[in-house]
């Protein structure tokens, strides 16, 4: 490899890996959305995938292949166990309750020995690379596109447009919620996990209601339309500060404006289109 | 073959321009990295950190610079505060800008993330700021100049226990940062070691406001002095909540390095009377050495210097000490010259330990807040 290369490849190489990580948190916060809900639960379950990796790796040596599996898993399952109590929430109220999920396991993050508390886990070995980020990445989106082309694709959107409706229609609507929550958490947590072993340290701070927040501008920056559009988002919340860092000390302050501008003027995300579907006549 | 034979020709060319590009190669800046909190709530530390550095810069390049009449230079890098910023910054500072060196970052947290990094570069990365245990365990290119809690904790609180008598104490600190966390630690220790008791262990987040829970709890204990492990913010809104709760003048807070702040005294007022807290350094010191540094941050800044501007001042006379012993702005040969440095600056003798921290805590003193300003008490 050219050394200039190997330069510019090491000098970006964590906002490269932050790309990816931070485009599946996006597609993430994409599946909920998908179907009409707000969840603000995708920070809690990506420090439940990052610390349940983190201690995998750390204290058993567990292989990676079956670290990443359960980094889904553990995600999975408590969003199972939260999923079916609220599933008579919706709008705020799941918001709500999902925002107290993530305060619960920061502090249970924060005061348990096992996890080093507020001092976090260090030493981290770094075992993801941008094969498996971007493979991972593509694989979401590939899997999003087909199912968004499909008969549930139709009754995601159906969903979001008018859950009454849909339901009336026939579409099963505990068992959609409950299914986009579970595959949300899986997401989440892979990129915990993925960014656990990237940055060698992680600390309950990560996971708190700011990047939950954070997550949920990737997706309302890109738009909702197309599974495309939070990535989009992902990509340019996650180069802006970086691309600003010229600006100094002025480098929040345009970042702000720029999403603001962003918002007011396309208020259904930077990529406002549909993915057309299989057998649609125009 | 006619490539080469244009390059065969232009050889003596470029020997003849070898010699020119070296002499005005020699007056070319040593750059050396810096990442801190510049934006952000916490760049109090980053700002009064980044003016120390500018204020030594400027006495060590009106000196001659380094390595035989080169300039010194400073690239900085804003971490805001943020981990992921912070391994940015430092892939950034090896990467792009190649420095041989990088000072800070500030957080313990961001050194646990950026430390690594350097490490397995092998570019010697130094924080000033860095208190947390484990820091230098990261590995043989990580250092720091700043005084582990470890070593200044103990002196505090057996001070007051000689001077003040005191027998039984609370402990609050914030659990959810690694400084304030590690501080609490070693807090414990020390207090377990020296027979005082503690009472009640009550805990906080760094961005509470309101600590009348637990401070209504402590006073009904009636404990001798109440042990704070806070940031800034966190312990200022301690002392006015213990001057609102009436507790008696007797009961003070005895603080760790988050305290240890002159902005704590300017949020707090006359809440932070008799506020205790060690120090490496305070500005009143009476060595002739930190009274110049003093005068001539004030002349510059306009505003007085806190102990992180004076470690930072120290370090980066200690990092040109070191790249002078090194004889060239190379990783490898400034990461040896660190070891061996000797260096008396404004906070007292200096030099690294084997494993990369400060040797020498002579230089602690135990000081008190009273009427918005820092007073010696040992």
């Amino acid at each position: 490899m050219p050394a200039f290369l190997d330069d510019f490849l090491f000098s970006y190489q964590s906002l490269i890996y932050a790309l990816g990580i931070n485009g599946l948190l996006a597609l993430s916060m994409y599946v909920v959305l998908a179907i009409g809900q707000l969840s603000l639960g995708q920070a809690a379950f990506m420090g439940l995938g990052a610390y349940t990796s983190a201690l995998l790796t750390l204290k058993l040596g567990t292989p990676f292949a079956l670290v990443l599996l359960a980094s889904m898993a553990v995600p999975a399952l408590a969003a199972l166990i939260i999923g079916v109590p609220t599933l008579r929430l919706s709008g705020v109220y799941l918001a709500l309750a999902t925002i107290g999920l993530g305060e619960v396991l920061r502090i249970a993050f924060v005061n348990s020995e096992l996890t080093g508390g507020a001092l976090g886990l260090s030493g981290i070995p770094e075992k993801a690379g941008y094969a498996i980020i971007f493979g991972a990445l593509l694989l979401a989106l590939i899997a999003f596109v087909l199912v968004s082309r499909s008969r549930l694709g139709r009754a995601m959107e159906a969903m979001r447009e008018d859950e009454v409706a849909a339901g009336m229609l026939g579409v099963h609507l505990p068992r959609y919620r409950i299914s986009a929550l579970v595959v949300s958490a899986m997401l989440a947590g892979l990129a915990g996990a993925l960014n656990a072993h990237v940055s060698s340290f992680i600390s309950p701070n990560d996971y708190g209601f700011d990047a939950a927040v954070t997550i949920l501008s990737y997706a309302l920056l890109g738009g909702i339309g197309s599974p495309f559009g939070p990535v989009v988002g992902a990509i340019i919340l996650t180069l802006l500060p970086e691309v600003l860092r010229p600006l100094h000390d002025f480098r929040l302050v345009f970042n702000g404006l720029i999403i603001v501008i962003a918002v007011l003027f396309m208020p259904h995300g930077l990529v406002p289109w549909r993915i057309g579907r299989t057998g649609a006549r125009p | 073959m006619l490539k080469k034979l244009t390059a065969l020709a232009a050889l003596p060319l470029a020997a003849s321009l070898w010699s020119a590009a070296a002499l005005a190669q020699s007056k070319e800046p040593v750059t050396i990295g810096a990442i801190e909190i510049l934006t952000g709530p916490n760049n109090k530390y980053g700002i009064a950190i980044k003016n120390g550095f500018d204020l030594a810069l400027e006495s060590v390049n009106k000196n001659g610079g380094v390595l035989g009449g080169r300039p010194l230079a400073i690239t900085y890098e804003d971490s805001a505060g943020n981990k992921d910023q912070a391994i940015n910054a430092a892939r950034q500072l090896i990467g792009r800008s190649k420095v041989p060196l990088i000072l800070g970052p500030t957080l313990s947290n961001e050194m646990f993330a950026a430390g690594p990094v350097a490490n397995e570069r092998k570019i010697p990365i130094v924080g000033t700021s860095t208190t947390a245990n484990g820091i230098t365990a990261i590995g043989p290119y990580v250092f720091r100049t700043s005084l582990p809690e470890a070593d200044v904790v103990p002196v505090t609180l057996k001070t007051a226990q000689q001077k003040l008598g005191i027998k039984k104490v609370a402990v609050m600190y914030g659990n959810d940062d690694a400084f304030t966390k590690s501080a609490y630690d070693v807090m414990k220790a020390a207090l377990e070691k020296l027979g005082i008791e503690t009472l009640t262990t009550e805990t906080f987040g760094g961005k509470d406001t309101d600590f009348s829970a637990q401070l209504t709890k402590i006073k009904g204990l009636n404990p001798d002095a109440i042990v704070v492990s806070a940031l800034v913010e966190a312990g200022s809104g301690i002392l006015l909540g213990k001057k609102a709760l009436g507790f008696p003048e007797k009961v003070r807070v005895i603080g760790g390095n988050g305290l240890n702040a002159p902005k704590v005294m300017e949020i707090a007022g006359d809440a932070a009377n008799g506020t205790l807290v060690g120090s490496p350094w305070f500005i009143g010191k009476a060595d002739p050495a930190s009274q110049k540094f003093v005068e001539a941050y004030k002349a510059k800044y306009n505003m007085d210097p806190d102990q992180f501007a004076a470690q930072a001042y120290d370090t980066l006379f200690i990092v040109a000490a070191a790249i002078n012993a090194a004889g060239a702005a190379e990783p490898e040969k400034i990461k040896d010259a660190l070891g061996k440095v000797k260096y008396t600056g404004v906070m007292g003798p200096f030099s690294f330990t084997e494993n990369r921290d400060p040797a020498e805590t002579s230089g602690v003193v135990v000081i008190e807040m009273r009427d918005g300003g820092f007073k010696q008490f040992n």
